[in-house]
């Protein structure tokens, strides 16, 4: 059984009176030792469905329906003190900005120590012993528990985050652009390390990025966002190679690379959509140039096209996207 | 070097942060992080320049001394042939309209309390450049509407935790652009962005570039990202110019042993291409108490003689391709 299984799943803001339909039917599985890269545009929805999994939601947000099962555990259904017993323990979250994640007043060390003692009942001396394990796997020196957060550089400071996201030995860590703000170098480091404890921990991992190269290297299976929704998942050769919909089609052509020739890039033309005020039907089909009279008037189904490869689209597996992939 | 078509000349700069004592208590001497250390370059006008280089390396302290946000330690920048650490208020005022510096984290510097027009018409404000309200907005939804915060209204009145993560980083670029300035210093301005819309505000900045003769330092950790939008590509290592010269000469032909690892470690869209990395060792260390000879010496895999003991000085190899670094 996969350890997470979100189905369904609608997330809205409250702007006012206005409903803003951030996360809109979402479906997707995590299986233990695996990585699932969450992936599609500025907006689309990524960040709130993470924290809709945890349930860190703005106050202004809502989980509209749908259902979130961690191990078999409703979430969505949890009281906020239970709720509260989840996060960390069974499952953690690296937040993008490395930098606004420790408090700066306080010693790193101090911090996850905090985070163990308050999930397990653990004293101070078994909780920094942990502490220095954790600090050793991830790379750091144990002695810079000591330190403050200004005195690590920026990607100590994110390896940090991974051992405080591992203190309570948890079975999925979402991980929300975590290495959007460093260098390859420091990135391919921290990625090698993801992978090394996940099968360590035989953890399940979320990774968001909008970074296609990353996930291209880094995810076992890719899961492709669109205003809302989860337009195309499988695994990452399928999603790449025999992309189903036209908008992850052009997604991944919009990528820039150091290989081949300079070329202006091609970008997906049309407008962002509006959450405010989606189209009907596909809400992809003002920009697709594929578009049928069924798209305008008709949602497609979220359906299995070839085993485990799955897309939201009227023609999935029928277009030919032309130039071969 | 310096010619009429030079915008900015950057001579010798160096900016050193002195740590507080007590820090490094084994040490009383007064210590340096030493983030810029000896940085000279040209910018053409309406050139693209890009600067790479890993965390740390001192990218934000170069940006922010250049704009004079911070006082140098030595050296000096010339914009137009004009000293900026010897320009008065007033000409500095004028000087921070026409150079603008789109800073890294859009977190920092978005006022939580404004909304989103207040926001990007702020600038204009500040120098006294709104004719009246009405023009006012029109120009901050246009500007909204070039970063592709679209329908613009909708996102005019919101507040920044009403936002994600980059679309904040659009309203912080919208906020230079619609100054029109002559030079943009873009720190790390789309790393937040996905492919598309980053796409999009790539070629926003150079499609700008070329209608209204913009001249950008574009500054990434990202080479594919230098490789699209800049001509000349500058490499730095600890504060230090490691490798500077045309894009695709340093890009495709890379001679600093820093520069190869960095070109090996980009990585590519495509998970059936296989790569040989070549890893650096080591924690990146920081512009405190440097080695003797060559500060890359510690990580370095082809350590010759000279490395020892003085640090390299940029050489051309090849036209317009400079490489600070001993091995041939
Ligand atoms: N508190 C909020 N109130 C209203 N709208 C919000 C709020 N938080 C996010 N939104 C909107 O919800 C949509 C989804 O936001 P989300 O942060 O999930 O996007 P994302 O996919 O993570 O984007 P990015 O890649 O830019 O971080 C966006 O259009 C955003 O403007
Ligand atoms: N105000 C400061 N006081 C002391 N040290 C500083 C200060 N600002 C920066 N530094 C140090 O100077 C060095 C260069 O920092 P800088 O922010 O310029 O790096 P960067 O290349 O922009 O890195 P990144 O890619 O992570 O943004 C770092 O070692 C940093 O810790
Ligand atoms: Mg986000
Ligand atoms: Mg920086």
């Amino acid at each position: 059984m996969a350890v997470l299984e979100v189905r369904d799943l609608a997330t809205y803001y409250y702007l006012g009176k206005k409903e803003l339909k951030a996360v809109d039917g979402v479906s997707f599985d995590i299986e233990s030792r695996r990585t699932l890269g969450l992936a599609g545009e500025s907006g689309c929805g990524k960040t709130t469905t993470a924290y809709s999994i945890m349930r860190i939601l703005a106050e202004n947000g809502k989980i509209a329906r749908g259902s979130v099962t961690l191990g078999g555990v409703e979430l969505t259904e949890l009281s906020d003190e239970e709720m509260r017993q989840i996060r960390w323990k069974k499952a953690s979250i690296v937040f993008q900005y490395a930098m606004n994640a420790f408090n700066p007043v306080l010693r790193i060390g101090r911090q996850i120590v905090e985070v163990i003692r308050e999930k397990d009942k653990m004293s101070e001396e078994e909780a920094v012993l942990t502490v220095s394990t954790l600090f050793d796997e991830v790379g750091l020196k144990p002695e810079r528990q000591t330190d403050y957060p200004h005195e690590f550089s920026g990607g100590m400071l994110q390896r940090a985050i991974i051992a405080q996201a591992l203190a309570c030995d948890p079975q999925l860590i979402i991980a929300d652009e975590p290495v959007t703000a460093l260098d390859v170098i420091v990135q391919n480091k921290i990625l090698d390390l993801l992978r090394k404890l996940q099968d360590k921990y035989n953890l399940a991992v979320l990774f968001i990025t909008h970074d296609l190269s990353v996930v291209a290297e880094n995810c076992h299976d890719v899961g492709i966002m669109y205003a809302g929704n989860l337009v195309e998942v499988g695994d990452a050769a399928s999603v790449f190679k025999k992309s189903l919909h036209p908008y992850s089609y052009k997604l991944i052509g919009a990528f820039p690379s150091v290989v081949g020739p300079k070329k202006r890039l091609e970008f997906i033309p049309g407008s962002p959509p509006n959450l405010l005020n989606l189209p009907t039907g596909c809400k992809f089909h003002p920009r697709c140039p594929f578009a049928q009279s069924i798209c305008k008037d008709d949602i497609p189904e979220f359906r299995e096209i070839t085993s485990g490869h799955f897309a939201k689209c009227h023609f999935a597996g029928e277009l030919d996207f032309g130039g071969g992939q | 070097m310096t010619t009429n078509d030079t915008i900015l000349s950057v001579q010798d700069l160096r900016k050193w942060f002195t740590l507080r004592a007590g820090l490094f208590s084994f040490n009383r001497q007064p210590s340096y992080v030493k983030a810029v250390d000896g940085v000279s370059f040209d910018v053409p006008r309406s050139g693209s320049i890009a600067i790479a280089g890993e965390s740390g390396c001192g990218k934000t302290t170069l940006a922010r001394t250049i704009l004079r946000l911070v006082e140098p330690t030595s050296g000096s920048v010339l914009y137009n042939g004009e000293n900026i650490y010897e320009m008065n208020r007033l000409e500095l005022s004028e000087l921070r309209l026409k150079m603008q510096l789109i800073f890294q984290n859009p977190f920092e510097v978005l006022d939580p309390r404004h909304t989103v027009v207040d926001l990007v018409g702020e600038g204009l404000v500040i120098h006294g450049l709104q004719e009246n309200d009405e023009v006012l907005h029109d120009r901050v939804i246009s500007a909204l509407e070039d970063v592709r915060l679209i329908p613009a209204e909708d996102f005019a009145t919101r507040y920044t935790h009403e936002l994600s993560g980059g679309q904040l980083q659009r309203i912080a670029i919208a906020r230079s652009l619609i100054l029109k300035p002559e030079l943009i210093i873009a720190d790390e301005p789309v790393s937040m962005l996905d492919a598309s819309i980053r796409t999009e505000v790539m070629n926003l900045m150079t499609d700008l570039q070329k209608e209204k003769e913009l001249t950008y330092i574009f500054i990434t950790h990202d080479l594919a990202q230098a490789r699209y939008i800049g001509d000349y590509l500058i490499i730095m290592y600890l504060g230090r110019i490691a490798e500077m010269g045309p894009m695709e000469d340093v890009i495709q032909a890379p001679q600093h042993p820093y520069t190869k690892a960095l070109v090996s470690n980009i990585p590519i869209p495509d998970p059936t291409v296989e790569r040989d990395r070549i890893m650096l060792e080591g924690e990146t260390p920081t512009p405190v108490d440097l080695p003797p000879g060559c500060r890359f010496k510690p990580r370095c895999q082809e350590i010759g003689v000279y490395c020892k003991e003085d640090e390299p000085i940029l050489h051309e190899v090849a036209s317009g391709h400079w490489v600070a670094c001993y091995i041939e």
